[in-house]
Protein backbone atom coordinates (compact mmCIF):
# COMPACT_ATOMS: atom_id res chain seq x y z
CA UNK A 1 0.00 0.00 0.00
CA UNK A 2 1.42 3.43 -0.99
CA UNK A 3 1.84 6.20 1.60
CA UNK A 4 -0.17 9.37 1.25
CA UNK A 5 1.71 12.73 1.10
CA UNK A 6 0.30 13.62 4.55
CA UNK A 7 1.76 10.46 6.15
CA UNK A 8 5.10 11.07 4.45
CA UNK A 9 5.10 14.62 5.81
CA UNK A 10 4.45 13.42 9.37
CA UNK A 11 7.14 10.78 9.00
CA UNK A 12 9.64 13.39 7.81
CA UNK A 13 8.77 15.60 10.78
CA UNK A 14 9.29 12.71 13.20
CA UNK A 15 12.67 11.98 11.67
CA UNK A 16 13.64 15.64 11.99
CA UNK A 17 13.13 15.63 15.79
CA UNK A 18 16.46 13.97 16.74
CA UNK A 19 18.33 16.10 14.20
CA UNK A 20 16.91 19.30 15.69
CA UNK A 21 17.72 18.11 19.22
CA UNK A 22 21.28 17.14 18.31
CA UNK A 23 21.75 20.58 16.74
CA UNK A 24 20.38 22.21 19.90
CA UNK A 25 22.84 20.18 22.02
CA UNK A 26 25.73 21.25 19.85
CA UNK A 27 24.64 24.88 20.04
CA UNK A 28 24.46 24.65 23.82
CA UNK A 29 27.92 23.08 23.92
CA UNK A 30 29.30 25.81 21.71
CA UNK A 31 27.99 28.44 24.07
CA UNK A 32 28.87 26.62 27.28
CA UNK A 33 32.45 25.79 26.32
CA UNK A 34 32.96 29.51 26.01
CA UNK A 35 31.86 29.79 29.63
CA UNK A 36 28.52 31.52 29.13
CA UNK A 37 26.82 28.77 31.07
CA UNK A 38 27.08 30.26 34.58
CA UNK A 39 23.48 30.76 35.58
CA UNK A 40 21.69 27.61 34.34
CA UNK A 41 24.52 25.46 35.66
CA UNK A 42 24.39 27.10 39.09
CA UNK A 43 20.64 26.65 39.27
CA UNK A 44 21.04 23.02 38.23
CA UNK A 45 23.73 22.36 40.82
CA UNK A 46 21.46 23.85 43.50
CA UNK A 47 18.39 21.86 42.51
CA UNK A 48 20.11 18.53 42.00
CA UNK A 49 22.32 19.04 45.02
CA UNK A 50 19.10 18.99 47.02
CA UNK A 51 18.10 15.61 45.58
CA UNK A 52 21.60 14.21 45.87
CA UNK A 53 21.63 15.20 49.53
CA UNK A 54 18.36 13.33 50.03
CA UNK A 55 19.53 10.20 48.24
CA UNK A 56 22.86 10.32 50.02
CA UNK A 57 21.11 10.66 53.40
CA UNK A 58 18.88 7.65 52.70
CA UNK A 59 21.88 5.60 51.56
CA UNK A 60 23.83 6.60 54.66
CA UNK A 61 20.92 5.71 56.92
CA UNK A 62 20.61 2.23 55.46
CA UNK A 63 24.33 1.48 55.46
CA UNK A 64 24.83 2.96 58.94
CA UNK A 65 21.98 0.90 60.38
CA UNK A 66 23.18 -2.35 58.89
CA UNK A 67 26.79 -1.84 59.89
CA UNK A 68 26.15 -0.58 63.41
CA UNK A 69 26.76 -3.94 65.10
CA UNK A 70 30.10 -4.45 63.41
CA UNK A 71 30.89 -0.83 64.19
CA UNK A 72 30.25 -1.37 67.91
CA UNK A 73 32.61 -4.34 68.01
CA UNK A 74 35.26 -2.38 66.21
CA UNK A 75 34.75 0.59 68.53
CA UNK A 76 35.28 -1.63 71.53
CA UNK A 77 38.54 -2.90 70.07
CA UNK A 78 39.58 0.62 69.09
CA UNK A 79 38.78 1.85 72.58
CA UNK A 80 41.09 -0.69 74.17
CA UNK A 81 43.84 0.17 71.70
CA UNK A 82 43.35 3.88 72.25
CA UNK A 83 43.70 3.50 75.99
CA UNK A 84 47.12 1.99 75.42
CA UNK A 85 48.03 4.63 72.88
CA UNK A 86 46.90 7.46 75.14
CA UNK A 87 49.30 6.28 77.78
CA UNK A 88 52.22 6.48 75.38
CA UNK A 89 51.03 9.81 73.95
CA UNK A 90 50.91 11.42 77.35
CA UNK A 91 54.60 10.61 77.61
CA UNK A 92 55.25 11.98 74.14
CA UNK A 93 53.36 15.19 74.87
CA UNK A 94 55.90 16.27 77.41
CA UNK A 95 58.65 15.95 74.86
CA UNK A 96 56.53 17.70 72.20
CA UNK A 97 56.07 20.82 74.31
CA UNK A 98 59.81 21.19 74.60
CA UNK A 99 60.36 20.62 70.88
CA UNK A 100 57.66 23.14 70.00
CA UNK A 101 59.27 25.82 72.13
CA UNK A 102 62.60 25.09 70.48
CA UNK A 103 60.94 25.21 67.03
CA UNK A 104 59.41 28.62 67.76
CA UNK A 105 62.78 29.96 68.81
CA UNK A 106 64.46 28.64 65.65
CA UNK A 107 61.70 30.03 63.44
CA UNK A 108 62.11 33.42 65.02
CA UNK A 109 65.80 33.32 64.21
CA UNK A 110 65.05 32.36 60.57
CA UNK A 111 62.59 35.22 60.08
CA UNK A 112 59.26 33.39 60.21
CA UNK A 113 56.49 35.17 62.08
CA UNK A 114 53.72 32.62 62.39
CA UNK A 115 52.35 29.41 60.96
CA UNK A 116 50.04 29.34 57.99
CA UNK A 117 46.43 29.75 59.00
CA UNK A 118 43.50 29.22 56.69
CA UNK A 119 39.83 29.41 57.37
CA UNK A 120 38.44 25.99 56.53
CA UNK A 121 34.86 25.11 55.73
CA UNK A 122 34.16 21.47 56.61
CA UNK A 123 31.98 19.58 54.14
CA UNK A 124 30.84 16.03 53.48
CA UNK A 125 31.14 14.18 50.19
CA UNK A 126 27.56 13.36 49.14
CA UNK A 127 27.93 12.20 45.55
CA UNK A 128 30.27 11.60 42.67
CA UNK A 129 29.91 12.21 38.96
CA UNK A 130 27.13 10.05 37.49
CA UNK A 131 29.36 9.15 34.54
CA UNK A 132 32.70 7.37 34.45
CA UNK A 133 34.19 9.80 31.96
CA UNK A 134 34.21 12.77 34.34
CA UNK A 135 35.64 12.50 37.84
CA UNK A 136 33.97 15.03 40.09
CA UNK A 137 32.94 15.03 43.73
CA UNK A 138 29.82 16.74 45.11
CA UNK A 139 30.00 18.21 48.61
CA UNK A 140 27.14 19.30 50.84
CA UNK A 141 28.12 22.97 51.22
CA UNK A 142 27.65 25.81 48.77
CA UNK A 143 27.14 29.56 48.52
CA UNK A 144 25.30 29.59 51.87
CA UNK A 145 28.47 28.37 53.62
CA UNK A 146 30.65 30.93 51.86
CA UNK A 147 32.07 28.63 49.21
CA UNK A 148 33.05 30.22 45.91
CA UNK A 149 34.33 28.94 42.59
CA UNK A 150 38.01 27.93 42.44
CA UNK A 151 38.48 27.60 46.20
CA UNK A 152 40.98 24.85 47.03
CA UNK A 153 39.78 21.72 48.80
CA UNK A 154 41.85 19.61 51.19
CA UNK A 155 41.25 16.57 53.36
CA UNK A 156 42.87 14.78 56.27
CA UNK A 157 43.63 11.08 56.19
CA UNK A 158 45.74 9.17 58.69
CA UNK A 159 46.95 12.48 60.10
CA UNK A 160 48.12 13.79 56.73
CA UNK A 161 46.75 16.97 55.19
CA UNK A 162 46.45 16.47 51.45
CA UNK A 163 45.11 18.36 48.46
CA UNK A 164 41.81 17.11 47.03
CA UNK A 165 41.25 19.61 44.22
CA UNK A 166 39.27 22.79 43.65
CA UNK A 167 35.66 23.91 43.48
CA UNK A 168 34.40 24.26 39.90
CA UNK A 169 30.67 24.85 40.38
CA UNK A 170 28.80 26.26 43.36
CA UNK A 171 25.12 25.81 44.12
CA UNK A 172 23.08 27.15 47.00
CA UNK A 173 23.69 24.16 49.27
CA UNK A 174 26.14 22.03 47.34
CA UNK A 175 29.25 22.36 45.21
CA UNK A 176 31.09 20.36 42.59
CA UNK A 177 34.79 19.72 43.21
CA UNK A 178 37.20 18.66 40.52
CA UNK A 179 39.81 16.30 41.99
CA UNK A 180 43.51 16.71 41.36
CA UNK A 181 43.61 13.52 39.27
CA UNK A 182 41.23 15.00 36.69
CA UNK A 183 42.81 15.60 33.29
CA UNK A 184 41.78 19.25 33.35
CA UNK A 185 43.44 19.91 36.71
CA UNK A 186 46.90 21.52 36.70
CA UNK A 187 48.66 22.32 39.95
CA UNK A 188 51.90 24.24 40.37
CA UNK A 189 53.98 22.03 42.64
CA UNK A 190 57.45 21.43 43.97
CA UNK A 191 59.39 18.59 45.51
CA UNK A 192 59.44 19.13 49.24
CA UNK A 193 63.08 18.15 49.73
CA UNK A 194 64.95 19.17 46.56
CA UNK A 195 62.56 22.13 45.89
CA UNK A 196 62.44 21.52 42.12
CA UNK A 197 59.23 22.78 40.56
CA UNK A 198 56.80 21.23 38.09
CA UNK A 199 53.17 20.98 37.05
CA UNK A 200 51.03 18.16 38.45
CA UNK A 201 48.17 16.73 36.44
CA UNK A 202 46.19 13.49 36.40
CA UNK A 203 44.91 10.82 34.06
CA UNK A 204 41.24 11.12 35.03
CA UNK A 205 41.16 8.20 37.46
CA UNK A 206 42.19 7.88 41.08
CA UNK A 207 43.65 4.44 40.26
CA UNK A 208 46.21 5.87 37.87
CA UNK A 209 49.28 7.81 39.04
CA UNK A 210 49.52 11.58 38.83
CA UNK A 211 52.23 13.06 36.65
CA UNK A 212 54.55 15.91 37.52
CA UNK A 213 55.66 17.51 34.27
CA UNK A 214 58.31 20.07 33.31
CA UNK A 215 60.70 19.14 36.11
CA UNK A 216 64.25 20.22 35.31
CA UNK A 217 66.43 17.39 34.02
CA UNK A 218 69.16 18.00 36.57
CA UNK A 219 66.67 17.09 39.32
CA UNK A 220 66.81 13.45 38.20
CA UNK A 221 69.68 12.49 40.51
CA UNK A 222 68.18 14.25 43.50
CA UNK A 223 64.70 12.75 43.35
CA UNK A 224 64.16 9.75 45.58
CA UNK A 225 61.33 7.22 45.63
CA UNK A 226 58.78 8.39 48.21
CA UNK A 227 59.77 12.07 48.09
CA UNK A 228 56.86 14.33 48.96
CA UNK A 229 55.43 16.77 46.40
CA UNK A 230 53.68 19.88 47.72
CA UNK A 231 51.89 22.87 46.23
CA UNK A 232 54.26 25.71 45.34
CA UNK A 233 51.64 28.44 45.80
CA UNK A 234 52.76 30.24 42.64
CA UNK A 235 49.55 29.96 40.67
CA UNK A 236 47.51 31.75 43.40
CA UNK A 237 44.71 29.16 43.54
CA UNK A 238 46.35 26.78 45.98
CA UNK A 239 48.13 27.88 49.14
CA UNK A 240 51.76 26.74 49.38
CA UNK A 241 53.07 23.62 51.14
CA UNK A 242 49.97 21.45 50.94
CA UNK A 243 50.90 17.80 50.38
CA UNK A 244 49.87 16.41 47.00
CA UNK A 245 51.58 13.08 46.40
CA UNK A 246 54.72 10.98 46.75
CA UNK A 247 57.18 10.06 44.02
CA UNK A 248 56.68 6.56 42.61
CA UNK A 249 58.69 6.67 39.39
CA UNK A 250 60.98 8.99 37.45
CA UNK A 251 60.86 8.98 33.66
CA UNK A 252 63.65 10.67 31.74
CA UNK A 253 64.03 10.54 27.99
CA UNK A 254 67.17 11.73 26.24
CA UNK A 255 65.35 13.84 23.67
CA UNK A 256 63.30 15.72 26.27
CA UNK A 257 64.48 18.82 28.05
CA UNK A 258 62.60 17.99 31.23
CA UNK A 259 61.66 14.85 33.12
CA UNK A 260 58.29 13.45 34.14
CA UNK A 261 57.69 12.09 37.60
CA UNK A 262 54.91 9.62 38.40
CA UNK A 263 53.23 10.29 41.74
CA UNK A 264 50.94 8.44 44.13
CA UNK A 265 48.45 10.81 45.83
CA UNK A 266 48.82 11.09 49.61
CA UNK A 267 45.04 10.76 49.91
CA UNK A 268 42.99 7.67 49.15
CA UNK A 269 40.08 9.12 47.18
CA UNK A 270 38.01 5.95 47.38
CA UNK A 271 37.51 6.34 51.13
CA UNK A 272 37.14 10.09 51.30
CA UNK A 273 34.12 11.19 53.33
CA UNK A 274 34.91 14.64 54.65
CA UNK A 275 36.83 17.51 53.11
CA UNK A 276 37.71 21.11 53.97
CA UNK A 277 37.27 24.00 51.59
CA UNK A 278 39.92 26.66 52.13
CA UNK A 279 38.93 30.31 52.07
CA UNK A 280 41.91 32.00 50.40
CA UNK A 281 41.01 35.47 51.63
CA UNK A 282 41.91 34.31 55.12
CA UNK A 283 45.49 33.65 54.04
CA UNK A 284 46.70 37.18 54.51
CA UNK A 285 49.68 36.03 56.56
CA UNK A 286 51.80 33.66 54.50
CA UNK A 287 54.11 33.10 57.37
CA UNK A 288 57.21 34.68 55.91
CA UNK A 289 58.60 38.10 56.40
CA UNK A 290 61.54 38.18 54.06
CA UNK A 291 61.39 39.29 50.47
CA UNK A 292 62.21 35.83 49.17
CA UNK A 293 59.00 34.37 50.53
CA UNK A 294 56.64 32.81 48.00
CA UNK A 295 53.67 34.89 46.93
CA UNK A 296 50.54 34.51 49.00
CA UNK A 297 47.36 33.37 47.35
CA UNK A 298 45.42 36.48 46.48
CA UNK A 299 42.59 35.85 44.10
CA UNK A 300 39.65 33.68 44.84
CA UNK A 301 39.05 32.54 41.37
CA UNK A 302 38.72 33.62 37.83
CA UNK B 1 3.21 11.15 24.28
CA UNK B 2 3.90 14.02 26.67
CA UNK B 3 3.11 11.77 29.62
CA UNK B 4 5.59 9.19 28.32
CA UNK B 5 8.30 11.83 27.91
CA UNK B 6 7.73 13.23 31.42
CA UNK B 7 7.82 9.82 33.13
CA UNK B 8 10.78 8.62 31.08
CA UNK B 9 12.74 11.80 31.78
CA UNK B 10 12.06 11.53 35.49
CA UNK B 11 13.15 7.90 35.49
CA UNK B 12 16.36 8.60 33.55
CA UNK B 13 17.15 11.54 35.81
CA UNK B 14 16.40 9.56 38.98
CA UNK B 15 18.75 6.86 37.68
CA UNK B 16 21.50 9.46 37.21
CA UNK B 17 21.08 10.66 40.79
CA UNK B 18 21.22 7.07 42.05
CA UNK B 19 24.38 6.55 39.99
CA UNK B 20 26.03 9.57 41.57
CA UNK B 21 25.12 8.63 45.14
CA UNK B 22 24.58 4.91 45.72
CA UNK B 23 26.20 3.00 42.89
CA UNK B 24 29.73 3.80 44.06
CA UNK B 25 29.19 0.90 46.47
CA UNK B 26 28.96 -1.61 43.60
CA UNK B 27 31.70 -0.12 41.44
CA UNK B 28 33.97 -2.62 39.69
CA UNK B 29 37.55 -1.30 39.45
CA UNK B 30 36.08 2.13 40.17
CA UNK B 31 33.59 1.86 37.29
CA UNK B 32 29.88 2.29 37.96
CA UNK B 33 27.10 1.05 35.66
CA UNK B 34 25.18 3.63 33.64
CA UNK B 35 21.62 2.64 34.46
CA UNK B 36 20.24 5.89 33.08
CA UNK B 37 21.66 4.97 29.67
CA UNK B 38 20.12 1.49 29.76
CA UNK B 39 16.74 2.99 30.71
CA UNK B 40 17.03 5.47 27.85
CA UNK B 41 17.92 2.76 25.34
CA UNK B 42 14.82 0.77 26.34
CA UNK B 43 12.52 3.81 26.27
CA UNK B 44 13.84 4.89 22.85
CA UNK B 45 13.62 1.42 21.34
CA UNK B 46 10.03 1.04 22.53
CA UNK B 47 8.85 4.54 21.52
CA UNK B 48 10.80 5.41 18.39
CA UNK B 49 12.31 8.59 17.03
CA UNK B 50 10.34 11.27 18.87
CA UNK B 51 9.83 10.33 22.53
CA UNK B 52 13.29 8.73 22.96
CA UNK B 53 15.44 11.61 21.65
CA UNK B 54 13.32 14.22 23.48
CA UNK B 55 13.74 12.22 26.71
CA UNK B 56 17.47 11.91 26.02
CA UNK B 57 17.85 15.61 25.28
CA UNK B 58 15.95 16.84 28.36
CA UNK B 59 17.46 14.32 30.80
CA UNK B 60 20.94 14.82 29.34
CA UNK B 61 20.61 18.57 29.66
CA UNK B 62 19.62 18.21 33.31
CA UNK B 63 22.37 15.65 33.91
CA UNK B 64 24.91 18.22 32.77
CA UNK B 65 24.02 20.07 35.96
CA UNK B 66 25.10 17.06 38.04
CA UNK B 67 28.45 16.82 36.35
CA UNK B 68 31.51 18.92 35.59
CA UNK B 69 30.83 18.42 31.90
CA UNK B 70 30.04 21.49 29.78
CA UNK B 71 26.35 22.19 29.28
CA UNK B 72 25.16 20.23 26.26
CA UNK B 73 27.61 17.33 26.60
CA UNK B 74 25.22 14.76 28.06
CA UNK B 75 22.33 16.28 26.08
CA UNK B 76 24.12 15.48 22.83
CA UNK B 77 25.29 12.02 23.90
CA UNK B 78 21.91 10.95 25.21
CA UNK B 79 20.05 12.35 22.18
CA UNK B 80 22.50 10.52 19.91
CA UNK B 81 22.11 7.17 21.69
CA UNK B 82 18.33 7.61 21.88
CA UNK B 83 18.11 8.48 18.17
CA UNK B 84 20.03 5.33 17.17
CA UNK B 85 17.91 3.19 19.52
CA UNK B 86 14.76 4.89 18.19
CA UNK B 87 15.77 4.12 14.60
CA UNK B 88 15.68 0.43 15.49
CA UNK B 89 12.18 0.76 16.96
CA UNK B 90 10.31 -2.51 16.51
CA UNK B 91 13.00 -4.05 14.29
CA UNK B 92 13.40 -7.16 16.38
CA UNK B 93 11.89 -9.05 19.25
CA UNK B 94 13.68 -8.49 22.57
CA UNK B 95 14.36 -11.76 24.37
CA UNK B 96 15.10 -12.06 28.06
CA UNK B 97 18.90 -12.11 28.09
CA UNK B 98 20.90 -11.84 24.87
CA UNK B 99 19.39 -8.74 23.23
CA UNK B 100 19.14 -6.73 26.46
CA UNK B 101 22.83 -7.51 27.07
CA UNK B 102 23.73 -6.46 23.52
CA UNK B 103 21.66 -3.27 23.74
CA UNK B 104 23.25 -2.27 27.07
CA UNK B 105 26.78 -2.92 25.82
CA UNK B 106 26.31 -1.38 22.36
CA UNK B 107 24.57 1.65 23.89
CA UNK B 108 27.68 2.24 26.01
CA UNK B 109 29.95 2.03 22.97
CA UNK B 110 27.67 4.45 21.10
CA UNK B 111 27.93 6.81 24.06
CA UNK B 112 31.74 6.62 23.87
CA UNK B 113 31.63 7.25 20.11
CA UNK B 114 29.43 10.30 20.60
CA UNK B 115 31.83 11.63 23.25
CA UNK B 116 34.76 11.04 20.90
CA UNK B 117 32.95 12.96 18.17
CA UNK B 118 32.39 15.89 20.53
CA UNK B 119 36.02 15.74 21.58
CA UNK B 120 37.01 16.07 17.93
CA UNK B 121 34.76 19.09 17.51
CA UNK B 122 35.44 20.89 20.79
CA UNK B 123 38.96 19.71 21.66
CA UNK B 124 40.34 19.61 25.17
CA UNK B 125 37.22 21.05 26.78
CA UNK B 126 35.51 17.71 26.29
CA UNK B 127 36.68 14.61 28.11
CA UNK B 128 36.18 11.31 26.42
CA UNK B 129 36.68 7.59 26.90
CA UNK B 130 39.99 6.04 25.99
CA UNK B 131 39.07 3.12 23.73
CA UNK B 132 42.20 1.26 24.82
CA UNK B 133 41.46 1.71 28.51
CA UNK B 134 39.59 -0.82 30.63
CA UNK B 135 37.02 1.74 31.89
CA UNK B 136 34.92 1.75 28.71
CA UNK B 137 34.91 -2.03 28.33
CA UNK B 138 34.12 -2.68 31.98
CA UNK B 139 31.25 -0.21 31.76
CA UNK B 140 29.97 -1.79 28.54
CA UNK B 141 30.02 -5.25 30.11
CA UNK B 142 28.48 -3.96 33.34
CA UNK B 143 25.67 -2.17 31.49
CA UNK B 144 25.10 -5.29 29.43
CA UNK B 145 24.86 -7.43 32.55
CA UNK B 146 22.36 -5.20 34.33
CA UNK B 147 20.27 -4.58 31.19
CA UNK B 148 18.24 -7.87 31.36
CA UNK B 149 17.17 -7.07 34.94
CA UNK B 150 16.40 -3.43 34.14
CA UNK B 151 14.44 -4.36 31.01
CA UNK B 152 12.38 -6.77 33.10
CA UNK B 153 11.63 -3.98 35.57
CA UNK B 154 10.89 -1.45 32.82
CA UNK B 155 8.53 -3.91 31.15
CA UNK B 156 6.36 -3.71 34.25
CA UNK B 157 6.18 0.08 33.85
CA UNK B 158 5.20 -0.09 30.17
CA UNK B 159 1.97 1.82 30.75
CA UNK B 160 3.93 4.82 32.00
CA UNK B 161 6.93 4.64 29.70
CA UNK B 162 5.52 3.63 26.31
CA UNK B 163 3.04 5.67 24.28
CA UNK B 164 -0.29 3.86 24.03
CA UNK B 165 -0.23 3.44 20.23
CA UNK B 166 3.17 1.72 20.42
CA UNK B 167 2.41 -0.83 23.13
CA UNK B 168 2.46 -4.43 21.89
Amino acid sequence: MSETPAIRKIDRRRKAVPVVLLAASLLTLTISTRSLEGLPKRVGVSVFGFFQKGFSAIGDFVSNTTSSIAELKRLRKDYDELLLKMESYSNLERGYAEIRQENERLKEQLGYTSNLQYERIPARVIAKDPENVYATIVINKGIEAGIRKNMPVIAFQDGIEGLVGRVVEVGQGSSIVIPLYDTSSYIAARLATSRYEGLVTGHGSSDKPLVMKFVKKRAKDEIQFGDLVVTSGYESLYPPEISIARVSKVRALDYQTSIEVDLEPVLDFSRMEYVFVIKPEATADTGMTDAAAPAAPQDTGK
Amino acid sequence: MIRTIIFSTLLVLGSSIIQSTWLGAIAVFGVIPDISLVVLVWVSYKNGLVEGPITGFVSGFLEDCLSASPLGFHAFIKTFVAAISGLLHGSFFIDRIFLPFAMGAVGTILKALAAALLSLLFGAKIQTYDFLDRVLWIEAAYNGLIAPFLFLFLGALKKLLVTESKRE
